[in-house]
């Protein structure tokens, strides 16, 4: 199966982290990049961390490889000891062609799926994760917006229905997907909000600025904050479309 | 460089029965790759290297050895300060070669005991171990003096001299830092080196303005060589230990990224970097005071210089400077032998257990113990000049036997050994490199040379009794 993206999904092997319930199913059909990875502190060299503690990593990434091919995943894995987890993730990205990041939560079947659209930009992205991850799956999709002052009716139809237009043409049928328009208020808060009545989020990653470095990444902060699962749709890098 | 393999079996056992564990199949820019898919990735960039390098060294050259140097050499002192540099560099090339063929963890022993032979690498290992457990002391001996020098300031009179006792407790406190702590100490690390290259610049820069006579001060010319031309080569000895922290950034080889192109330049640019600031601070140095002069302020003299030129805020920079610079030297010296206890026994020529990680924090507990011990013991012998030139033997010896090693390397031309940066003027440079390593050694104190040997003949017999059967080197 060609078609399957790949979806990232970090777990921090050692530290407990384990795969939550309901997880597996929800990648049924991604191709999933299960990275486990240790942060050691810099007194340690990373190959001293290695040499003790490589062989129970490998125990429970063999574990959770079987939990996502028993779902009906296809599944590659890696094991990285690293002093920068973040910087392991990027490259991870980057030699995968992820096109989206799991944060791992536990949920039950999933039922409704949330996507909340900020602009044009990287809808064609957003909407190829949806199709490919739900478009199988007996899930509504609601496509979500949180619009400003200036932005008049016209221009969020024109979005949400261009999106959904892009959706259809992936193969999901029109009849499961909804939109949902709010004014005035915080996107972030009122994402999150609005998450609380689904079972998951698909939402981009926005590009970085002064206040994404300050505040951080918009989709981290509703993943720290909405209890389920929350795929973060990679932004587009310059060398990661080659071979695609 | 993409993909290169490392073709370098290590085979064979210890008496307790452990092997080498076995070698990595491929190193990349971004990760050094094992079987199995297992990772370890790179994470410190230019900027990281180039810290490592200066942090080590700036401590020694600019807030321990101005005073020291300028009593044994006179103005001369400038001189040999740009001998060791000289010669650092002249070591730094042909390290940088050999990092970028092998960009692994253990630095210079790792390349010696691939390319030389497991008996030559354990006697540098274990002498490397040793040879940073006495340069971390005397690095935390030089706190010391700064610490008391702050105490003199303030006017507190002690009924004893501090030095000592000062440098045991940072000693102590840094190796339960180094234990218990999981602060990212490599960012505080870059931020100590950029503020102390700032303070340094801008205090050198009117120092050096105020000597070529711009403030109206100008200075008496003196004798350059008023100790003679022999007394410049012993000083350039006992000051070399402030260029041993460009091998410490091959310690931790494994771990930087793009290897072959930050590597060198890490290496080399923090030889050039540290020599520039050093020859510029003697002569700062010497022109404020006189040779005579400065060498009676000990090793706390560039405070005395900084209140000579800009008054108590002056010397209160310095003394904070001195402070900082001599604590982020010990700190790196004594990581740097935790990742040497590590490489050592990687290769089983130290007990496995040594490099054990610590389940509670994640740090090397064992290995950072058995160089924090030992210092604290060496901290409290409290001789300066004998502890710098013993860690400087033993780098000396390290030093010169990589340049032997690249040559053994290059002309074997084994076909794992591929270097992406070749050293210039091959083989004079680390033809010479080799020789001035060994010969700065002639010139040290016969009891400096006589601790050195006995270090490198008990490691020698340690490799012999534990670890005879273990063969490192590579396929040459």
């Amino acid at each position: 199966m060609t078609d399957r993206l790949s979806i990232l999904v970090p777990i921090r092997v050692l530290e407990g982290e384990s795969i939550p319930e309901g997880v597996p199913e929800l990648l049924a059909h991604a191709h999933v990049v299960l990275l486990g990875y240790h942060v050691i502190p810099e007194q340690t060299a990373a190959g001293q961390a290695r040499m003790q503690f490589e062989d129970r990593a490998t125990e429970r990434l063999d574990e959770y490889e079987e939990m996502f091919e028993d779902a009906g995943a296809t599944v590659e894995r890696r094991l990285v000891f690293t002093h920068n987890g973040q910087k392991t993730i990027d490259r991870m990205i980057a030699e995968h062609d992820c096109m989206a990041v799991l944060v791992p939560n536990a949920t039950g079947p999933v039922e409704d799926v949330l996507v909340p659209v900020r602009g044009a930009i990287g809808v064609d992205r957003l909407a190829r994760v949806v199709a490919s991850v739900f478009g199988n799956m007996d899930a509504d999709v609601t496509l979500y917006h949180v619009a400003d002052e200036d932005t008049t009716d016209d221009d969020i139809q024109t979005l949400l229905g261009g999106m959904a237009d892009r959706l259809a043409e992936f193969g999901m049928d029109p009849s499961t997907i909804e939109t949902r328009i709010d004014r005035d208020q915080n996107p972030l808060d009122a994402i999150v909000d609005v998450a609380d009545a689904f079972d998951t989020v698909v939402m981009g990653e926005t590009d970085p600025s002064l206040a994404t470095f300050v505040f951080g990444m918009p989709a981290d902060q509703v993943a720290n904050r909405f209890l389920g699962p929350v795929f973060v749709v990679q932004r587009e890098r310059a060398a990661a479309d080659e071979d695609e | 460089m993409v993909d290169q393999p490392v073709d370098a079996d290590a085979a064979g056992e210890n008496i307790a029965g452990e092997v080498p564990a076995e070698e990595p199949e491929a190193v990349t820019d971004d990760a050094v790759v094992h079987d199995d898919n297992v990772e370890l990735e790179r994470t410190i960039g230019l900027v990281g290297g180039l810290a490592i390098g200066i942090g080590t060294m700036i401590g020694a050259g600019i807030f321990v050895f101005p005073g020291l140097a300028a009593a044994n050499a006179g103005l001369a002192a400038t001189l040999s300060f740009a001998i060791g540099g000289l010669i650092a560099l002249l070591v730094a090339l042909p390290t940088s070669e050999l990092a970028t063929a092998m960009p692994r963890s253990g630095g210079g022993y790792y390349f010696i005991s691939r390319g030389m032979g497991t008996a030559y690498g354990a006697i540098v290992g274990l002498g490397l171990w040793l040879g940073l457990m006495f340069a971390s002391a005397f690095y935390l001996v030089g706190l010391g003096h700064y610490a008391s020098a702050v105490f003199a300031e303030l006017n507190v009179a002690l009924p004893f001299s501090p030095v000592i006792g000062i440098g045991l407790l940072f000693g102590a406190a840094l190796t339960a830092l180094s234990i218990g702590g999981t602060e990212n100490t490599a960012k505080i690390q870059n931020v100590v080196v950029g503020v102390l290259l700032v303070v340094l610049t801008g205090f050198l820069s009117y120092g050096v303005l105020d000597a070529v006579g711009v403030f109206g001060g100008g200075t008496v010319p003196e004798q350059f060589f008023s100790r003679g031309y022999f007394r410049v080569l012993t000083t350039a000895a006992l000051v070399f230990t402030s260029y041993l922290g460009f091998a410490q950034v091959a310690t931790v080889a494994g771990e930087i990224k793009q290897p072959g192109r930050n590597l060198p330049l890490a290496m080399v640019g923090s030889v050039l970097i540290v020599t520039v600031f050093y020859v510029v601070t003697i002569f700062v140095a010497t022109s404020a005071f006189g040779a005579e002069r400065l060498g009676e302020f000990g090793e706390t003299a560039m405070v005395e210089v900084a209140r000579e030129f800009l008054g108590l805020p002056g010397a209160v920079a310095i003394l904070g400077a001195g402070l900082l610079a001599t604590f982020s030297s010990a700190n790196a010296s004594i990581l740097s032998a935790s990742r040497a206890v590590y490489a050592l026994s990687r290769d089983a020529l130290l007990p496995r257990k040594a490099s054990e990680v610590n389940l509670r924090y994640g740090t090397p507990h064992i290995a950072l113990l058995s160089a924090g011990g030992p210092i604290l013991v060496l901290v409290a012998t409290g001789r300066v000049e004998l502890l710098a030139e013993v860690a400087s033997f033993l780098h000396l010896i390290m030093y010169g036997l990589m340049c032997i090693a690249l040559l053994v390397l290059r002309r074997r031309n084994p076909e794992w050994y591929s270097p992406s940066y070749r050293v210039p003027g091959y083989p004079v440079v680390p033809a010479v490199g080799a020789l001035a390593s060994f010969g700065l050694i002639v010139f040290m104190q016969p009891a400096s040379i006589a601790i050195g040997v006995v270090v490198m003949l008990a490691s020698y017999l340690w490799y012999r009794y534990y670890a005879g059967d273990v063969t490192l080197k590579g396929d040459i």
